[in-house]
C-alpha cells in the first residue's frame, strides 16, 4: 500500500506544483489601459533603472533589471499606473508597497 | 544490450539536455521575453543539475521499493555518471551566473543573500564529490570515499534552500525534492521496522 502511495506522490507532485508564481497579484486592468513595454522601460530608465526584460505575472508587469543602486532585481509594477509594488533581489524583499 | 553497457551511451543520454542549451549559447538566441541567453539558460542548467543530483541520490532508495527492477540495477551501476552530470550542469549554471552578473562587485554585493550563498555552498560541496567520482579515487580513499560522498545530503539541502529562496518560489523546488524526501523516509521507516521485528522475542 505504502509503495503505491509513494508512486502516486512521486508522479503527482511534479504535475501539480508547476507554473504561476503567486509572488504578486495586481487588480484586473483592461488590456488597453496597460502601459506598453516601451512606456514602462522609459519610466524606469528615467529613474536610473536598467531594464533587461519584462513579462506579465499575476496581472502585473514583472521587470527584470538593475536598480539605481546596482542591485539585480525582479520588480513588480502596477500595469496601468506603473506604481512600484514589490522589489526582490534574488528572493530577498527590498521593497513592498503598503496596501491602501 | 551492448549499447546499454557502453559508457558512451549513458554519457550521451546525460548530455542530451545540454544540446539545445549549447545551440542557444552559440547562436546567442534570446529567451521568449527577450532575456539575454546567459540569463535564459540559468534556469535550465540549474534545474538539470538538481535533477541529476536527485536521480543519483534516489536510485538506492528506489531499489528498496523495486528490488527486482533491472532499470534501477542498470542505473545503480552508473550512479557516479549521474553525479558527474549533475556537477557539469552546476558548473555551467555557475559560469552562466558569473557571465550574467558581469562584475565581481555585483556578485559579491549579493553573495550573502540566503538564496545565493546556499547555491555557492552547494557548488563548493559538489567539487570534492565530482573530483573523487572515479575508480582511482575510490581505490585510493577506501572507506573514506563513502564518508566524503555523504556530503551530498548537505549539498542537496543547500540546493533545496537555494532553489526555494532565490526566487521566493517553493513549488518547482518541492516538486523535485518531494519524491526524494518521501523515499528517504520510506527507507528509514523500513530500516527501523526491520530492526524492531528482529528484537521481538520468540
Amino acid at each position: 500500500m505504502i509503495r503505491y502511495m509513494l508512486i502516486a506522490a512521486a508522479v503527482a507532485a511534479p504535475l501539480s506544483m508547476a507554473n504561476a508564481t503567486g509572488r504578486m497579484t495586481c487588480e484586473a486592468v483592461e488590456r488597453a489601459k496597460w502601459l506598453t513595454e516601451e512606456a514602462m522601460t522609459k519610466k524606469l530608465t528615467a529613474q536610473g533603472w536598467q531594464v533587461r526584460f519584462m513579462k506579465e505575472d499575476g496581472g502585473c508587469w514583472e521587470v527584470y533589471g538593475t536598480t539605481p543602486d546596482g542591485q539585480r532585481v525582479e520588480a513588480y509594477f502596477h500595469p496601468a499606473t506603473g506604481e512600484k509594488l514589490l522589489v526582490a533581489q534574488r528572493g530577498k524583499i527590498l521593497f513592498r508597497a503598503e496596501k491602501n | 544490450m551492448t549499447i546499454l553497457n557502453s559508457r558512451y551511451f549513458i554519457w550521451l543520454l546525460l548530455a542530451l539536455p545540454a544540446v539545445p542549451m549549447a545551440i542557444a549559447l552559440t547562436d546567442g538566441t534570446q529567451g521568449p521575453y527577450g532575456q539575454p541567453v546567459a540569463e535564459m539558460l540559468l534556469h535550465p542548467t540549474g534545474e538539470f543539475a538538481a535533477r541529476f543530483m536527485i536521480a543519483a541520490m534516489i536510485v538506492s532508495p528506489l531499489r528498496s521499493v523495486f528490488p527486482r527492477s533491472r532499470l534501477l540495477l542498470w542505473l545503480a551501476a552508473r550512479r557516479r555518471y549521474l553525479g558527474i552530470a549533475a556537477f557539469s550542469y552546476a558548473l555551467a549554471h555557475t559560469a552562466l551566473y558569473i557571465v550574467d552578473m558581469q562584475s565581481a562587485a555585483a556578485i559579491l554585493g549579493e553573495f550573502w543573500i540566503l538564496g545565493i550563498w546556499t547555491g555557492w555552498f552547494a557548488f563548493l560541496l559538489f567539487i570534492p564529490l565530482a573530483t573523487t567520482s572515479n575508480d582511482w579515487a575510490v581505490r585510493r580513499l577506501g572507506r573514506r570515499w563513502n564518508v566524503i560522498q555523504r556530503c551530498i545530503y548537505i549539498a542537496a539541502l543547500a540546493t533545496l534552500v537555494h532553489w526555494i529562496f532565490v526566487h521566493n518560489n517553493i513549488g518547482p523546488a518541492l516538486a523535485h525534492f518531494v519524491p526524494l524526501v518521501a523515499l528517504e523516509f520510506y527507507r528509514i521507516w523500513r530500516y527501523v521496522a526491520a530492526n524492531n521485528t528482529r528484537r521481538i522475542p520468540v
